[in-house]
This record gives structure tokens, C-alpha cells and sequence, in this order.
């Protein structure tokens, strides 16, 4: 085995080891149980005090209006004293009382505020339908003068769905990628920058570099790091794949889904496609950097300080994206699209948008994939000059000292 | 065997190796003394490749390349480990690095702690170890791969008489492999005990060179270890004495300006009589470093 995967799988194990690596693998998945358990708990306990009580004194009207409408009624209250009781403890929205006077029906609200909206036009259409049979009945028509007043005018919308449809697939894509492209980059920008820091300025590396080369040892180092990145992602893919697969026998999330199938096949055609290089390349950059600015600290205990430039570089990107994401041909897109750092964010928004050409998308490949080329070469003969100095220049310092190199 | 021509390096306006060349053949000690900031780890550091230098380094006849690495066993002056592994997985990580397989490595672990009398398993934390532990450790991980070529920069800093044996007995078990081996003291007595040959560096120049006997003949026999009723005002009196020293009792070290003086010495303080002790000696490795130190100062 070469030296070079001797530090990579050294790297790969010390990390995956950690306690803040588990941490890192679980967070999202705690965060996601626990936002799902509160607002279930939530919903639960505020489920009762959001229903409505129907009260009648004609079991046909009451019945009526139950089987016309379930949700958020209260079916157990059926007097207005105990109606009046659950309102007065907050386990009631409201009460409606329907009545008849003559052939005129009413319903009565009484509640802490006003009826919801759809509430109330649920209950005024109610109230429609029942006082329009009412009436028929009462007034003695002929079936065929039924059917006459029971036409109504229509109102059709022509809507193009599909270019809407994609509209929104866009916007989702944009998200997702530039949020995971985000959090990845800022995540492993401070794990590199401190890995390298911490080892900054240590005699062991007067033993590694008595043991390796410089840049066998670097490129050792980072390739570590990008496995414990692909293994973070290959357990959210599996993560994700096992939820959607339990989250597919709710019937309710099938139906969610099947309604929304186009939707979800644009958003994942999307992402999967040469967008994910451009993820994948952009970590490697950025964990470059990460390596080289964690060089640059005096010691090792500025290891926290190292990402920091890095992590602002990378917040930079993702804000600049920001403005954008209504108009993904703007010129300043198309120019970040080919500045390596910056095309990680910007070209993938222009492949969502459909409006860039593959022989584009290949041209700033090659931009992205020569300037890591060349970042690397540049980092590796640096690396071990680098790491062993001991003096107390600070980062900027060593930066200048670097460039004269 | 390592050759070093003609080395030079400076740091800016510093000039902290002027054309330095010594040889260390196989099977040999040599030892590199000097005061702090000498050149000695800048010596080593270019013997390493870790700084740029003007001049030439060979290993067998060839310039040392990555290859060559793997049979070079160096121990830098500050210990350093990796305190979060367990000493097993400190010894192999290292040994890789040095192309040695893990299987290889591992059955002699157990050994090798044995040998220098380490206190903790194979399974123990480098966290959780003494300081002279972690440095027996790091002795080990400098050895275990069997180097051709050992580079130690103050081996025996830190280390208790005990220990330090220990480790000139390691030091002494490379030589007798046919290892060559350069190491940096500043104590003198662990350099008499152990080292073929030595080279002294005085602000990045060579001052002395040769071994232990050349060197102190050099300076001639100017030592008279004396044992006589004489007080030290009688003693400095003499012709040819420029200081004494009174060891304890009655014993006495005559400092001589002329190696000459001593039969005339001999003559005074023997008068015909038996005297217990009169042994006229070259000066001691200590001193001469002390002479050669203070000769800078002058």
C-alpha cells in the first residue's frame, strides 16, 4: 500500500471515530425526529382547541351538516351547556348552533374570535344548500323547473401547469443544491482547516516528512478527508432512500407524492446530473483552501482561526447566489459560472435553469478541474515548509512569505 | 554511509552552516556537539531535505531521495506523538509510513516495549503515558523498522541514567546491525560513552573533527590527576601549572599551560618518595568543549 493511502485511511479512520463525526451523521436525523415529534405533539394537543361543536336541536339538520363535514368538528358535544363548558376551557374553537324558524334555517356562532375563513364559507355553503332544498320543497316545483334554477354559470381557468410546474422544480433544485453545496463546504472547510492546524508546527511531522514526501502526506490528507465527505453522503442517500421508502406506506405522503410526480422527477433530474461534479469539485477546492489556510496559522492552537477565511469565502458564494435565483441569466451569473470558487454555486444555477450549453458546461469544468490541478501542485510543494515552520508570523505573514516562494 | 560536502545555509543575514563536511560510515557513531544554535539541527534538517542547502549530501553515493526515507530512522529533539492513538496503533502507523507492513510490525511490538522497560500495553493510550514513556515509545517507533541510516537530535534529553543506558544500548545493538548513526548532546559523557568519532560545530563552522583519541590528543596531555599533601597555594606555584582544581581530600587536577611541565612536576612533588596518584592525561571531552566554547567568547 502506498504511503499516500496509509495517511488517507489514517485520516478516514481518526475522523469516522470521532464523537463529532457522529454527532455531524446524526444531527440533521435528531433535528428532523425532534421537529417532527414536537409538531406532532403539538398538533395534538392544539387539535381540540382549534374544532367546533355543531349543536341542533333537529338531529337531521346536525347530521346533515356531519356528513357533509368531518374535519376539525368536535362530534362528541351535542348540547349548547356542554358546548358553552368546553369553549369556556379552551378545549373549543367555537359552537355553531343551526336553527329553524318557519321555513328560515340560521346558524349562530359564538366563539373567542371570529370564524376562519374557510370556516366560514364551509358553514355559508351549508347554509345555502339546505335553505335552497328548503325552499324548493316548500315552493312545490316540477322536477324539470328544479333542474331550470339549479343552473349555474362556469368559470374555467386555462392555466399553462407545466411551465409552472417547472418553475417550481427550479426554484426547489436551486435550493436543495446551493444549500448542500453550502453546508457541505462549511462543514469540511473547518474539519480541514483544523486537522491541518493541529498539526502545525508538532515534531511529528519532522517524523512524517523524515517518512514521506510533502505531497504524498498532503494529498494523503485530503483524500481522507473527501472519503469521510462521501461517506457522510452515502449515508444521507441511504438515510434518505430508507425514509422515502417507510414514508411511502403513509397514503397519505403516497398520494402526496403521486400528485406530484413531474415535480419531483424534474427536482432530482436537476441535482443528479452534472450538477453533483459541481458539488463534488467544489468540495475539493474549498477543502484545498481548507488544507492550505490551516498551513498558514502560526500554531496549532490557531487551528480555529484557519477556516475562518474560507468559511467566509464560502458564505460569500452562497449569498451572492441569493439575488439571482429569479434570474438565472443575469451576466454576473454567467461570469461567476467560470471563476472557480464561485462556478460551484453558479454554473449548476444556470444547468437548472436550462439556458446553458454542454460545451459551456465543460469549459468551466476544465477552468475548475486545472485551477484544483494547479492549487494542489502549488499547496504541495508549500506543504512542508509550511507545516514545519515555528515562528510566530501570523497567517497573513506566512501568506506574503508563501507567495515569494 | 552519509557524506556531507561542503554544506552551507543561511537564514537571511544568518549564516547557520558554513562548509560543513564530516562522513558517517556504516557501522559507526558519530556525534554532532555544539552549543545551542551551532548548526546541529539545522544539519540534520538538511540532511533530511526539510530546508534547501548549498552543497552535498549523499547516501551510498547517490543523493537521498523518498526512497531512501524508508531507511532512515530520526528522532527530533522535541518528542512529539500522536496522543490519541494507542501505542500499537502509533508504532505501525509510523512503521507504514516507513514502508514496513503492519504484520511485520506488530509480533515484535510487545518485544520492543519489553526492551526498553515501557510502563503501559500495546492497547494503552499515548494520552495516558508518562513523559519518559511516551519518549521510550518514540525511541521505539525511531527503531523498530531496522534503519541503515539513525538520526537522533539530543537522544538523551529527558531521559534518567537508567533509561539512558537503555538506549546507549540500543544505539550500540544499530551500530553492531552495521547501522550509520549521527546524534546531537550536549552531554559530553553520553558522547564519550558511545561515539567512534565527533564532529564540533561553533556557529555553523567545524571546529573539531576526529575521533574521541585524536580529538583530545589534539590538545595534549595538559591533566595531572594528583593525590599529595600539598596545599593548592604550592601547587600553583609550580612551573608549568595554570590552575588547580581541588577535587575532594587531598586529590587535586593540575591544569597544565605545556605538557612538557610534567616530569618536572613529577620530580617536585615525588622527591624520591611513593605518591598514590600522578596521572598525566589529555583533557576531558567536557573540557575541551568548554575551551573550545570559551574561545569564542575571547
Amino acid at each position: 500500500m502506498s504511503k499516500t493511502w496509509v495517511v488517507t485511511f489514517e485520516t478516514y479512520l481518526r475522523q469516522i471515530k470521532s464523537w463529532s463525526f457522529l454527532f455531524m451523521i446524526l444531527g440533521p436525523f435528531v433535528m428532523i425526529a425532534l421537529t417532527v415529534g414536537i409538531s406532532y405533539v403539538s398538533a395534538n394537543s392544539s387539535r381540540s382547541s382549534q374544532q367546533v361543536a355543531i349543536i341542533s336541536d333537529s338531529k337531521v339538520l346536525r347530521q346533515s351538516y356531519l356528513q357533509q363535514h368531518q374535519d376539525g368538528i368536535n362530534t362528541k358535544i351535542t348540547t349548547t351547556a356542554a358546548a358553552k363548558k368546553a369553549l369556556k376551557a379552551n378545549h373549543l374553537a367555537g359552537y355553531l348552533t343551526l336553527s329553524t324558524s318557519g321555513a328560515h334555517l340560521r346558524g349562530d356562532y359564538h366563539g373567542n374570535k371570529a370564524m376562519a375563513n374557510g370556516l366560514k364559507a364551509q358553514v355559508q355553503n351549508f347554509l345555502t344548500q339546505y335553505q335552497t332544498i328548503q325552499n324548493y320543497q316548500a315552493a312545490k316545483l316540477s322536477p324539470k323547473q328544479k333542474q331550470t334554477l339549479a343552473q349555474t354559470p362556469v368559470l374555467k381557468q386555462h392555466v399553462a401547469t407545466k411551465d409552472g410546474a417547472t418553475n417550481l422544480a427550479k426554484i426547489i433544485s436551486f435550493w436543495i443544491l446551493i444549500t448542500m453545496i453550502y453546508i457541505i463546504l462549511i462543514t469540511y472547510s473547518t474539519i480541514t482547516a483544523q486537522e491541518i492546524a493541529s498539526d502545525k508546527g508538532t515534531k511529528i511531522m519532522e517524523i512524517i516528512f523524515s517518512s514521506t514526501t510533502a505531497t504524498s502526506y498532503f494529498v494523503g490528507k485530503i483524500l481522507g478527508i473527501l472519503l469521510v465527505i462521501v461517506t457522510q453522503i452515502a449515508i444521507y442517500l441511504l438515510g434518505g432512500w430508507a425514509g422515502y421508502g417507510l414514508a411511502m406506506h403513509n397514503a397519505g405522503i403516497k398520494r402526496l407524492v403521486s400528485a406530484n410526480q413531474s415535480l419531483v422527477d424534474s427536482v432530482v433530474h436537476n441535482i443528479v446530473n452534472l450538477n453533483l461534479l459541481y458539488v463534488l469539485l467544489g468540495v475539493v477546492i474549498y477543502t484545498l483552501l481548507a488544507a492550505y489556510s490551516g498551513a498558514l496559522v502560526s500554531k496549532a492552537e490557531d487551528a480555529s482561526k484557519a477556516a475562518q477565511p474560507v468559511v467566509m469565502l464560502g458564505m460569500l458564494g452562497f449569498f451572492a447566489a441569493f439575488p439571482f435565483q429569479n434570474n438565472l441569466d443575469a451576466l454576473a451569473v454567467k461570469i461567476l459560472s467560470y471563476v472557480p470558487f464561485f462556478s460551484s454555486y453558479f454554473m449548476p444555477m444556470r444547468v437548472i435553469n436550462g439556458t446553458v450549453s454542454l460545451a459551456e458546461q465543460l469549459g468551466s469544468l476544465v477552468v475548475l478541474l486545472v485551477t484544483i490541478g494547479l492549487f494542489a501542485l502549488y499547496i504541495g510543494r508549500q506543504y512542508q515548509r509550511l507545516m514545519l515552520q515555528t515562528d510566530s508570523e501570523n497567517m497573513w505573514q506566512h501568506l506574503i512569505h508563501s507567495f515569494k516562494h | 554511509m552519509l557524506s556531507i560536502q561542503h554544506i552551507s545555509k543561511e537564514f537571511g543575514p544568518v549564516k547557520a552552516l558554513n562548509d560543513v563536511t564530516f562522513d558517517v560510515p556504516d557501522g559507526q557513531i558519530l556525534g554532532l556537539i555544539g552549543q545551542n544554535g551551532a548548526g546541529k539541527s539545522t544539519t540534520f534538517h538538511s540532511i533530511l531535505n526539510f530546508i534547501d542547502y548549498g552543497g552535498s549530501i549523499q547516501w551510498n553515493g547517490h543523493t537521498l531521495s523518498a526512497e531512501d526515507f524508508d531507511h532512515i530512522g530520526y528522532l527530533p529533539e522535541e518528542r512529539s506523538l500522536m496522543t490519541k492513538l494507542t501505542i500499537e496503533q502509533q508504532i505501525i502507523y509510523l512503521a507504514r509510513l516507513k514502508g514496513q507492513p503492519a504484520k511485520v510490525i506488530r509480533p515484535q511490538i510487545d518485544d520492543w516495549l519489553q526492551r526498553f522497560d515501557v510502563k503501559g500495553t500495546r492497547k494503552s493510550k499515548i494520552n495516558d503515558l508518562s513523559k519518559g514513556n511516551q519518549q521510550k515509545v518514540q525511541l521505539i517507533c525511531t527503531l523498530i523498522h531496522q534503519p541503515d541510516l539513525l538520526i537522533l537530535d539530543e537522544p538523551f534529553s529527558g531521559l534518567d541514567p537508567v533509561n539512558a543506558d537503555l538506549l546507549k544500548q540500543a544505539i550500540v545493538a544499530a551500530k553492531e546491525r552495521g547501522a550509520a548513526i549521527i546524534f546531537s548532546s550536549h552531554d559530553m559523557e553520553h558522547v564519550t560513552a558511545v561515539c567512534d568519532r565527533l564532529v564540533m560545530l561553533r556557529k555553523g563552522n567545524v571546529v573539531l573533527r576526529g575521533t574521541l583519541e585524536d580529538v583530545r590528543e589534539q590538545f595534549g596531555k595538559t591533566e595531572l590527576f594528583v593525590t599529595t599533601d600539598w596545599t593548592t597555594e604550592q601547587l600553583v606555584a609550580l612551573t608549568g601549572v595554570a590552575s588547580v582544581t581541588h577535587r575532594h581530600g587531598n586529590r587535586y587536577v593540575l591544569h597544565l599551560t605545556d605538557a612538557a611541565a610534567g616530569p618536572a612536576i613529577f620530580d617536585a612533588l615525588t622527591q624520591g618518595h611513593y605518591i598514590e596518584e600522578f596521572s598525566q592525561q589529555p583533557p576531558t571531552l567536557d573540557e575541551i568543549f568548554r575551551l573550545k566554547v570559551g574561545e569564542e567568547h575571547v
